[in-house]
């Protein structure tokens, strides 16, 4: 049958969403014990919010799915979210921006046309941004809790990679290019094309720092103080060389490994300071970095932030199913007639499997199959027969207390 | 017997020269002429290759979905339909050295937008065009913080400087536009005559002999067929920096309607000076106080009324209706019938259709056919608020540019039309099945402006002469 699924959709079925979940829950849970409140952004926005000078590249802006609204007669297009920080930089500009600092999370979805349609064309994103505080320490925190999140989803192995966006500025800025130009060369290197800095006809002492940078990877804050000290850098490569240093620094003092890959920003222009990203498995599952130009971007003050999103799809392709995990407590209420009394019956003795912790699924028509525990209800008395289906035991209960106390007794519940 | 080669060939102002390349490499087709009143041409020298004669915007979009192998069309549209769709099935096989254009980004002579202002500017710029997605992703490549765009079926010279900032147009050069008191602030894109081919057919048939023969006129043209597009009726484009402040803004018909909508001005008794065949100007003078007059596009004006760049308009009530299906709570109204241009919206399929109402579609494609339905329709909201009312499964649009007629039924299924009196569609051996609305020209105004008292006794006294004229 052909499916009437949209090309570049995709439908969660039960297993994806128990995925799906075991990765959200392990983000809000420590989203929430570091002091991270959540937050929700509407699914549509006004596409020059995306359009403000430094936000999206013009690639990912021809990919958005934008349309002129029902009342767009102003020519004014709408846009379905392509990003989650942008919004979120919205929503602290528009409504939170009195505070000192902010510790936002969300879970959202996020849209791009993919040309094969054999990706998805809407992914999810765990996202978290921490407004107001321009520390590297803020930068070292949201590292922290990123990768704490992998840890308590098993994926303790992720690496991470760190490039700097103020860097790469600072040394575009010193090849003296036109501003369509240096907008053409900047848009090259967040699609991935390095070699274009190299082609650049800058002087001799530009080139030689780009081919360091593109050539060399570090893996202490000892590499950036050794580039800061090379000669014939600007003064303004070297402020931003040092202040990537001071958050390499204390990464160090954390003990927290990482490479730095000056080539491994891509994709998003409204970096200005440190940028990175976790792999996990084939995949890459994290990127975040500083953005401290955003706020003001989107009409808000200068508000220096910093934050990142987990790629949700990808981890849940990673992490193990619950679906075993919930079975052992899952049981089955077996209803023989369906007279009201017995239907009357198994809702009773279901509240009373729910109030004890387990899971109780309804059966009248004695298809389910997936449980550990089966109860059938007859209208005799005693009226209750517990089945363990892993131990393959069988026991007669007169009433819902003793039946708890029977699953209880069989093996450890809830 | 081998398969035919379709190609799609230009209507209107490419005509003859695409004519004179064709016959230059031996391709030539005996009734493919502007006189001509047959759509499907068969090469005499090729008996394989047959051509239809498309709009050449709707050209490229034709080769693209596979219903020609081969198109000829100006690489504008290409390049527009390769912004929009950059995963489209149509790929250029070559250029040819004729009419010759550049896509520009302009502003009005007097303005000063420059790149640089325009990246560090704040204020929303609104950009006027009949290419939106050259003009989209030219304004991100721009890095234009805050833009919007108006998708126009023409004329967008007339729009700039009092409805918007920035126009991004076709022209010769920067002379021509300089002739429309127009300025250049980027080229955007180069333009020519062009030989495009559906992509998924390159790969897997054998056209080498047609591609041969193009190549050989390639070489040709390359060599001495040099010609730039002749210049086209050029509409004076003059404006007083300072428009009458606190007039109203009144937008009057180019094109066909022009001579509908003049003579019924002179039959109220309005005099006017700019607003004829020998004389035309895009801001013509009046005999009426206190409004201001722009000629522009009938199809663009619902748009321009609402969004506040005119107070009235004299348009289609075709075109009124497929504004307000796309934007249903717009301030646009209709103010007054004025009985002209009257015509038949139609819903139109092939005679040999075994179906004589758009029930009977329905039940076909419940059988299995004709499904996905294709309709093809300049009224883009019409047809597809027509298909969505009345059930049909599975539909698609294809928006054309006119001379639509010709798509039935090889290339579409159904077709939502105007018709007068119904005898071009029965000349193409086509039935109409539905009879949506009648349409005549109608005065339209904006709800907002009737609300505003400096604006509102000038409005009222000109609907009430448009009303006693049209009786």
């Amino acid at each position: 049958m052909e499916s009437q699924r949209c090309k570049g959709a995709r439908d969660l079925l039960a297993e994806d969403m128990e995925r799906f979940r075991q990765v959200e829950d392990a983000f809000r849970n420590s989203c929430i014990d570091w002091g991270y409140r959540e937050i929700k952004t509407p699914t549509l926005e006004y596409i020059h919010l995306f359009t403000a000078a430094g936000t999206l590249t013009p690639a990912m802006l021809s990919r958005v799915y934008s349309f002129l609204d029902w009342d767009g007669w102003g020519g004014e297009r709408v846009v379905l979210r392509p990003d989650g920080t942008i919004p979120a930089a919205r929503l602290y500009s528009e409504n939170l921006s009195g505070s000192k600092i902010a510790r936002l999370y969300y879970v959202t979805n996020v849209f791009a046309f993919e040309e094969t349609g054999r990706e998805n064309r809407e992914k999810w994103q765990c996202g978290v941004e921490l407004l107001g505080d321009g520390n590297p320490t803020s930068e070292a925190e949201i590292i922290g809790l990123a990768l704490e999140v992998l840890d308590t989803l098993g994926l303790s192995k992720a690496s991470l990679k760190l490039s700097h966006a103020g860097v790469l500025k600072a040394l575009i800025a010193e090849l003296k290019l036109n501003s369509e130009e240096k907008a053409d060369l900047l848009d090259e290197i967040l699609e991935g094309n390095w070699q274009a800095l190299s082609k650049v006809n800058g002087n001799k002492k530009i080139a030689g720092a780009v081919s360091t940078l593109m050539n060399l990877k570090g893996r202490s804050s000892s590499f950036l103080t050794n580039l800061a000290a090379m000669p014939g850098l600007s003064r303004s490569i070297v402020r931003e060389l040092e202040a990537f240093a001071g958050v390499t620094g204390l990464l160090d003092t954390l003990g927290y490994k990482y490479e730095i890959d000056f080539t491994s920003i891509k994709g998003f222009e409204y970096y200005t300071g440190l940028c990175f990203k976790m792999r996990a498995g084939n995949a890459k599952v994290c990127s975040g970095g500083r953005y401290d130009n955003l706020v003001g971007l989107v009409g808000g003050g200068n508000v220096p932030a910093c934050g990142f999103a987990l790629y949700l799809d990808e981890l849940a392709a990673q992490v193990r199913p619950w679906s075993r995990q919930k079975a052992e407590k899952t049981v089955i209420v077996r209803v023989d007639g369906a007279g009201p009394a017995a239907v009357k019956d198994a809702f009773k003795l279901s509240a009373a499997l729910r109030s004890a912790g387990l899971i109780a699924e309804l059966d009248f028509r004695g298809s389910q199959l997936d449980a550990r525990w089966e109860i059938s209800i007859q209208e005799k008395k005693p009226g209750y027969t517990v089945k363990d289906k892993i131990k393959n035991m069988q026991k007669k209960a007169a009433d819902a207390n003793e039946v708890v106390n029977i699953i209880g007794g069989f093996g450890k519940v809830g | 017997m081998a398969q035919d080669i379709r190609l799609a060939l230009p209507k209107g102002v490419m005509l003859s020269r695409t004519a004179e390349f064709l016959n230059g490499i031996g391709l030539g087709f005996e009734d493919y002429t502007s006189k001509t009143r047959i759509y499907r041409l068969r090469s005499q020298t090729m008996p394989s290759l047959c051509a239809k004669m498309l709009n050449e915007r709707d050209i490229p979009v034709q080769v693209a979905i596979g219903n020609y192998d081969f198109g000829i069309c100006t690489s504008d549209w290409l390049q527009e339909l390769q912004a929009r769709y950059p995963a489209g099935n149509v790929v250029k096989v070559c250029d040819l050295e004729y009419d010759t254009a550049g896509i520009f980004l302009a502003c009005s002579r007097d303005a000063a937008f420059t790149e640089d202002k325009l990246r560090d500017s704040d204020a929303t710029v609104r950009i006027v065009t009949q290419y939106p997605a050259l003009a989209e992703s030219a304004a991100y490549k721009m890095r234009l913080r805050k833009f919007r765009i108006f998708p126009l079926w023409g004329s967008a010279e007339a729009y700039l400087p009092e409805n918007a900032d920035l126009a991004v147009i076709s022209a010769a050069d920067e002379r021509a536009l300089a002739a429309l008191n127009l300025r250049v602030v980027r080229k955007i894109a180069e333009s020519s005559a062009c030989i495009i081919a559906h992509r998924e057919g390159l790969q897997t048939s054998d056209f080498s002999r047609i591609l041969a023969l193009f190549s050989a006129g390639f070489t040709v043209s390359s060599k001495s067929r040099v010609k730039t597009s002749a210049p086209a009726d050029v509409i004076a484009n003059d404006y007083t920096p300072a428009a009458a402040a606190g007039n109203i803004w009144l937008a009057l018909a180019d094109g066909h309607q022009q001579v509908h909508t003049a003579s019924f001005l002179e039959k109220a008794g309005i005099r006017m000076q700019g607003y004829s065949k020998d004389d035309m100007r895009r801001r013509p003078a009046s005999s009426l106080d206190g409004v201001n007059i722009k000629v522009i596009r009938p199809q663009d004006m619902p748009q321009q009324v609402a969004n506040g760049n005119f107070d009235l308009a004299v348009t289609g009530k075709d075109w009124l209706l497929d504004h307000l299906y796309q934007f249903p709570s717009s301030p646009v109204m209709e103010l007054a019938d004025l009985g002209f241009g009257r015509v038949r919206v139609v819903a139109v399929v092939g005679e040999d259709v075994p179906a004589d109402s758009i029930e009977g579609i329905r039940e076909l494609i419940q059988r299995g056919k004709l499904t996905p339905l294709r309709i093809a329709s300049e009224y883009v909201n019409i047809a597809d608020k027509y298909l969505r009312d009345r059930h049909i499964a599975r539909y698609r649009v294809i928006p054309t540019w006119g001379a639509t007629e010709v798509y039935l039924p090889e290339d579409a299924d159904m077709l939502i039309e105007n018709t007068e009196t119904g005898q071009t569609l029965a000349r193409h051996r086509l039935k109409i099945i539905d009879t949506l609305f009648e349409s005549t020209a109608c005065l339209i105004g904006n709800r907002q402006s009737l609300d505003d008292p400096a604006k509102r006794a000038k409005i009222e006294k000109l609907v009430k002469i448009f009303r006693r004229t049209a009786g």
